[in-house]
């Protein structure tokens, strides 16, 4: 280990790779819901909580872990604060904890999720954001120290460059746009105005910002490019991104009683979004093929351009299908919805994240050479069955979209007869995902540590 | 195009951008509260209900939410309030098949969270969700009278025949079997609680004597 830093960003890392594989199990136990539901001790909105709140810390974790690692190699230094670095992690474990435990106390008795100083002690009951307030402070707290700590590293040896700048500008975006999701308002329209904020400039804006830094680097790291080169496409990336993306917001705004302007803007500015995504695919193919010489970490590389590629399959063609007004009419708030979400997260950020594990973790634990089997075997476990996840609920979706919303039968009848072989195959492939995560945990935690086979 | 050239495109780019959703935003939150009802007090609290008990963990509203059970934006349209309220208090007590657990809402609960859903169906949506196409175009050529009145009071919303229709009310599809008197359905259709204990379906006074018989003679031909 080069840097006592990196300790706090593969620490990071394990929880962010364990709480993966609780977001795959607790996957499981939905997907069985939605042949029986009455299948867990748990109702589905539990689980449903469980499953997406997961995903979301342990994105973000692995997106901190990275950033520790990212600041520490571009300023060539430790930390500014290591215990801070340290606090900041069991902080950000105890909080999560805390909040999962809510939620499950309130999942058995729903009359616990009492009011308190106007807010619900348990559970704000707004989809993706469910962490009572006094969470969401906690959790802006964890993310200022964070910010603080990179920052002051950075002005510590004053190295600008530009690969920091983008990723620490995102998440500094991503921690203002976490505000709007903080306030009550009494109208159910503006209450999902503001969330659209969070939510869309989450995942549509500021994700993809650090998305494309860590990109850059990673490119950079396995293949020794020109930081120049890459970072003047990133600068062109990212700003597509957001050209594209914050108008783009206007998608989520067609149906919920905010005025029909939003047609027109969501149409016309999401319909561009695939475009930097498939200039971002482009990147990784030109940068590859450019490089002289051979590269060490296969898996690494491998990772990285999946990642390019999933990012623009899932959040950019998985998106664009539906994102017309005229489509979206009759598609919007169906199952097309769910398979869109599982392959843009699964691509955009997921990969990321495991790519981001694979190119760092040899430097981490000071190794060249390590068993790169495991990894590929994780890697198409995991991305077979997600396909097929994808398949089978789009395939869902489509016939949902036809049967109730054209012809006009029952949401139930539809979800429980049409739907339910989509289901039953769904599972399957969850029970295959869970094992591509299995291999992924255990690499990550021996992956260095014995002689390359 | 230079790396610094891009870097600002990136910067002053994306702040246009940002500066235009900014005055879209102003100008949509000056015009929303002319698109919905006004929010009263129990409108309100139905709103904390909703948020209390995680509603949105299976539903969607407005379309958004989580796709395990019906949109709610509409809800208060498709079925009595009379039947929700019930629903709603004791799910499984009203419809044994529903997937929907109970969480021991009490009446004040249930009564709020029907204005909120009243208040929610009355949003100019833009048009959203759209009548489904086909259905009008579906059964209707040879229907008798007692079928159209069937459909004309929207029975399928909560009863289905043959899979077609809701399930918030007993299948239909073999109901002249198992229910072969038409004094029966008549006296039920007048006042359902009284003929069924604790039945959750509104009573159809409004329809006539001879209606409710055409109606009731029509029930019987499903076997």
């Amino acid at each position: 280990m080069k840097y006592q830093s990196h300790q706090i960003a593969l620490n990071f890392y394990t929880a962010s790779v364990l709480l993966f594989l609780v977001q795959a199990l607790v996957g499981i136990i939905a997907a069985f819901q939605f042949i029986w539901p009455d299948f867990f001790i748990l109702n589905f909105n539990t689980i449903r909580t469980l499953h997406i709140n997961a995903l979301v810390v342990w994105l973000l974790m692995g997106m901190m872990g990275a950033t520790y690692y990212v600041v520490t190699e571009e300023s060539e230094t430790e930390l500014w604060s290591i215990p801070l670095g340290h606090l900041q992690f069991w902080a950000t474990v105890i909080a999560v904890s805390a909040v999962v435990v809510g939620y499950i106390i309130m999942g058995l008795n729903p009359q616990a999720n009492i009011e308190v100083f106007g807010t619900r002690l348990l559970n704000e009951g707004r989809e993706y954001i469910e962490a009572p307030r006094w969470a969401d402070i906690l959790i802006v707290v964890s993310v200022l120290l964070f910010l603080l700590n990179c920052f002051m590293t950075i002005l510590k040896t004053k190295k600008f460059t530009a690969v920091q700048g983008v990723l620490l500008g995102g998440l500094t975006f991503l921690a203002l746009m976490y505000i709007p999701g903080m306030f009550y308002t009494k109208s159910m329209v503006k209450d999902q105005f503001w969330w659209w904020w969070v939510v869309h400039l989450w995942v549509e804006g500021s994700w993809e910002l650090i998305a494309a830094a860590l990109l850059a680097f990673m490119l950079h790291k396995l293949l020794g490019t020109d930081v120049k080169v890459l970072a003047k496409w990133m600068y062109i990336e990212v700003g597509l991104v957001l050209f594209t993306g914050i108008l783009g917001l206007g998608h989520h705004y067609y149906w919920i009683g905010t005025p029909e302007y939003w047609l027109w803007v969501g149409g016309i500015f999401s319909s561009l979004e695939p475009i930097p995504l498939l200039l971002m695919v482009w990147d990784a193919f030109r940068t590859t093929r450019e490089t002289r010489g051979v590269v060490e970490n296969k898996i690494g590389l491998y990772l990285t351009v999946a990642h390019a590629i999933f990012n623009f399959v899932g959040a950019g063609l998985w998106g664009v299908i539906h994102t017309l007004p005229q489509v979206n009419k009759w598609t919007h708030g169906t199952q097309l919805t769910t398979a869109h979400g599982h392959l843009a997260f699964y691509g955009a950020y997921v990969l990321l994240i495991v790519a981001m594990i694979y190119v760092t973790l040899p430097s981490i634990r000071g190794v060249k050479e390590f068993n790169q089997s495991r990894g590929f075997q994780s890697f198409w476990w995991m991305t077979i069955s997600m396909i097929f996840i994808v398949i089978t609920i789009t395939g869902a979706g489509m016939v949902q979209t036809y049967l109730e919303r054209l012809l006009g039968l029952d949401y139930v009848t539809v979800k429980a007869s049409y739907n339910l072989w989509f289901w039953i195959f769904r599972a399957i492939f969850g029970v295959t995902f869970i094992v591509g995560v299995w291999m992924l945990v255990k690499d990550v935690l021996i992956l260095g540590r014995k002689p390359a086979a | 195009m230079t790396t610094t050239s891009a870097k600002n495109l990136f910067i002053y780019g994306s702040l246009l951008c940002f500066v235009v959703l900014v005055i879209l935003t102003i100008d949509t939150m000056g015009k929303l509260d002319q698109r919905a009802p006004v929010i009263t007090e129990k409108v309100d609290a139905g709103k904390k209900v909703w948020h209390k008990y995680d509603c949105i963990g299976c539903h969607t509203i407005l379309g958004n939410g989580s796709y395990f059970a019906p949109d709610m934006t509409k809800a208060t349209e498709r079925k009595p309030k009379g039947y929700l309220k019930k629903f709603l208090i004791d799910p499984r007590a009203i419809n044994p098949g529903t997937a929907m657990p109970s969480f021991g809402m009490s009446e004040q609960e249930a009564d709020d969270l029907i204005a909120f859903l009243d208040w929610t169906s009355k949003v100019d949506t833009n048009g959203w969700p759209p009548k489904p196409i086909l259905a009008a175009a579906a059964g209707t050529r040879t229907a008798s009278m007692g079928q159209m009145l069937f459909q004309k009071h929207d029975c399928s919303a909560c009863h289905q025949i043959q899979g077609i229709g809701g399930t918030a009310g007993p299948d239909l599809t073999y109901i002249g079997n198992e229910r072969p008197d038409v004094e029966w359905h008549i006296r039920h259709l007048k006042a359902p609680d009284a003929v069924v204990p604790d039945s959750a379906m509104p009573g159809f006074n409004d329809l006539s004597e001879e209606e409710l018989r055409q109606l009731a003679e029509y029930l019987i031909t499903l076997k």
